[in-house]
């Protein structure tokens, strides 16, 4: 059906048609730096971004302006200041877990799932635990982490030990934890004197605010703190660099030595246990010490973009973790001037689009024809027209090999 | 007698079960034919929402009659997502998983904000449910488990048996799955691995709309938000429980069927455990479908890795890996 065609590589097909009128041509980088990757990741968000706001535009709608106005509301008040501060520290919370798993190349998408499961320990101990309120909040934060880590255990261990892909084992588990969340609040911990949401009963202890600050405790700090950790981890220790060489070749680290199963088990649980640090940090917050069905907003969902904004870069995610914070609260105040909270799914989906496709522009670059081969290599190297000559034997060779290969 | 009554609560179970994962069947069926070919595509999620939401716009604002015609519509739209997921993710070899995410993303947020004027309106063009003869009544648990609408057929009997014949009985199929296990081999015999891989997801796409089509023509039959509630993940799980065998996708879907009437029935009737109120147990069987589900796609590695020889329910080894002569 397709056969005959596909003699180029695609990318190749495709830039060389677009640049055979100018003098550049598309060549392949030997060596991609970090930095210009972060760079071209960077621009394709925004890219994307421009394009969904070029397409609300031929609907009608100006979202170029209303972003602005909302960005101005945010940016232009402590009130907005501590807005994206507080959605930050949950989507930097999951970000940072989704970021070191990505060191591993492992996915964890099931952070909404470890966060919930978090918050959800953490109430049961707040509704539970006397004492002095210090004490209460420690054991809540000890308790977040260990659930966010047991909710991880299963997919880790299939990961690990038995070689199931854990993006759907993690995801399922969301649906899970959201039902266990439901139950949690119109079951068998409902608070029988709320009458408008349902929800459970809360705790009635929050960690300490930050000085000068209205409602924003001192929970901004742990992201920050576990993103300086980690880097250190990653830069100055043999585990770190055990882990980086595991994202780069399992097989090879195993070979040298590393105990990859054992490695990919504890950095896996290490993840859950990070976000469910983090819904500990959420329900912490004055205001927030009760959990509902909609107690994680996608969190999860918005720490991933992060993590893939920043490529598992600790710094990277607390800048692209404001970042989406920005986004997300700027999307409230967008909700009041007519577009929905839909519309912020959309987006996300498109700025997710823009940074994979940010990832490969890196690996290339425009360079200028010479004179004299401009007319011969229209593209790029290693592109060689298949023997016709194969014809009816092909399909014999393709059983060949697939017999060869499996 | 006790025989009976099990005989005839596991018929009214898989009876209602058929239905309700008929669209888990559909997205399976899509997700396995594109990763047959070596791509795999995580955004079933967002496609079922895309299909469901074109089909409804079809029925109640351009006034399509016939659910057929409105499916191909809902089909249509999800191949055009789908074809923009595969441009990215073959053509310029962006990364399945991030790709495929955002597709998930986006066709939820699109379709929601499509559908959101439409919530809750009830449609009329509904697939007709075959009973020849009309021979037997609706309550009849035989004619439960028999009889239903021809999509219904199409997604457990037609498409697997056609899947499974053109995948191991064809030149054709062998070229397809040479594609998704050595695609450098398959390109060298001049299958364009590209081409392939591109016409394969997009179709693949447009089944797992027709499978969101289903849901509002048939199922449900009516426009909410989050329409897809999981099942295109389930969707996944059941391709990886099914070994990527086409048959086998029956049984995981019927699983997960299951799972989602037992639910329903325990809910309609206000069964209840000596230890748990009815409420209760409502709220625990609905975590029950994932749970299994996860439980199931374990099934297949630990069975391999506890001794039992299980025939070829490996992966395609070049899954979601960006196929590229410059990189051989």
């Amino acid at each position: 059906m397709f056969r005959g065609r596909g003699s180029m590589t695609p990318l190749g097909s495709i830039a060389g048609a677009v640049l055979a009128a100018t003098p550049w041509r598309l060549e392949r980088r030997l060596e991609v730096d970090a930095k210009r990757a972060a760079l071209t990741r960077i621009g394709g968000a925004v890219g994307a971004m421009v394009v969904v706001g070029i397409l609300l535009l031929l609907t009608g709608r100006n979202a170029f302006w209303i972003f602005w106005q909302a960005l101005d509301a945010i940016f232009g008040r402590q009130r907005g200041i501590e807005g994206v501060a507080l959605r930050a520290i949950p989507i930097l919370m999951t970000a940072l877990g989704v970021a070191l798993s990505l060191r591993m190349k492992v996915w964890n998408i099931g952070s909404d799932g470890q966060f919930l499961m978090g918050a959800l320990a953490a109430v049961g101990v707040g509704i539970h635990m006397g004492g002095p309120g210090w004490l209460v909040l420690i054991v809540m934060a000890v308790a977040a982490t260990l659930a966010g880590a047991a909710w991880m255990l299963v997919p880790a261990l299939a990961r690990a030990y038995w070689d199931v892909n854990e993006i759907i084992t993690t995801l399922l588990l969301n649906f899970v934890a959201l039902q266990l969340v439901t139950w949690s609040a119109l079951g068998f911990w409902r608070d029988k004197e709320a009458a408008v949401i349902q929800s459970t009963r809360e705790v009635a202890h929050t960690l300490p605010g930050l000085p000068g600050a209205e409602s924003v405790t001192i929970a901004l700090l742990f992201p920050l703190v576990i993103a300086a950790a980690l880097w250190w981890v990653f830069r100055s220790t043999t585990i770190g660099y055990e882990i980086d060489t595991i994202g780069g070749n399992a097989r090879a680290a195993g070979f040298a030595g590393v105990a990859v199963r054992r490695r990919i088990l504890v950095v896996m649980l290490f993840t859950g246990a990070i976000a469910g640090l983090g819904g500990m940090l959420q329900l912490s917050a004055p205001g927030a010490q009760a959990m509902n069905a909609g107690f994680s907003a996608q969190f999860g969902l918005s720490g991933f973009i992060v993590a893939a904004l920043a490529g598992a870069s600790f710094w990277g995610v607390i800048g692209g973790g404001v970042f989406i914070a920005s986004m997300f609260y700027a999307g409230i105040v967008l909700q009041t001037k007519g577009l929905s909270v839909y519309i912020i799914f959309a987006i996300y989906g498109a700025i997710l689009t823009g940074i994979a496709l940010g990832e490969i522009a890196a690996r290339y670059r425009m360079v200028r024809r010479r004179a004299d081969a401009g007319a011969e290599a229209p593209g790029p190297p290693g592109a060689s027209e298949p023997s016709e000559a194969w014809g009816p034997s092909a399909p014999a060779a393709a059983a060949e090999v697939l017999e060869a290969g499996s | 007698m006790i025989l009976a009554i099990i005989e005839n609560a596991f018929l009214s179970l898989i009876g209602s079960a058929i239905p309700a994962s008929a669209v888990v069947m559909l997205a399976a069926t899509g997700a396995m034919l594109g990763e047959r070919v070596g791509v795999l595509n995580l955004g079933q999620e967002g496609l079922i929402g895309i299909g469901a939401v074109y089909s409804v716009i079809a029925v109640l604002s351009w006034g399509v009659e016939s659910p057929w015609l409105a499916m191909l519509i809902g089909m249509i739209a999800a191949a055009a997502a789908g074809l923009i997921f595969a441009v990215c993710v073959v053509a310029f070899r962006a990364s399945q998983v991030l790709v495929g995410l955002a597709l998930a993303l986006g066709g939820i947020g699109l379709s929601n904000q499509l559908g959101t004027n439409r919530n809750g309106t009830p449609i009329q063009t509904l697939f007709r449910e075959v009973n020849p003869g009309g021979v037997l009544d609706d309550n009849d648990l035989v004619s439960a488990f028999l009889f239903h609408d021809p999509v219904v057929y199409l997604a457990y009997i037609g498409l697997p048996v056609v899947l499974w014949f053109v995948l191991f009985r064809t030149r054709h199929g062998m070229n397809m799955r040479a594609v998704g296990e050595n695609p450098a081999a398959a390109d060298a015999v001049g299958v364009s691995v590209t081409g392939w891989r591109i016409f394969y997801s997009v179709l693949g796409a447009a089944l797992t709309g027709a499978g969101g089509a289903y849901m509002v023509l048939s199922f449900t039959p009516t426009w909410s938000p989050d329409i897809a509630r999981g099942r295109g993940w389930v969707a996944l799980a059941v391709v990886i429980f099914a070994g990527w065998r086409p048959g086998w996708a029956v049984a995981g879907a019927l699983l997960y069927g299951s799972m989602i009437s037992l639910d329903t029935t325990a809910q309609a009737r206000g069964w209840g455990l000596p230890f748990m109120g009815a409420s209760d147990l409502s709220f625990f069987l609905s975590m029950l479908p994932y749970v299994v589900t996860l439980v199931a796609i374990l099934i297949p590695a630990g069975a391999v890795k506890l001794g039992r020889r299980v025939r070829s329910t490996a992966a395609p080894a070049a899954l979601a890996i960006p196929y590229s002569r410059e990189e051989r």
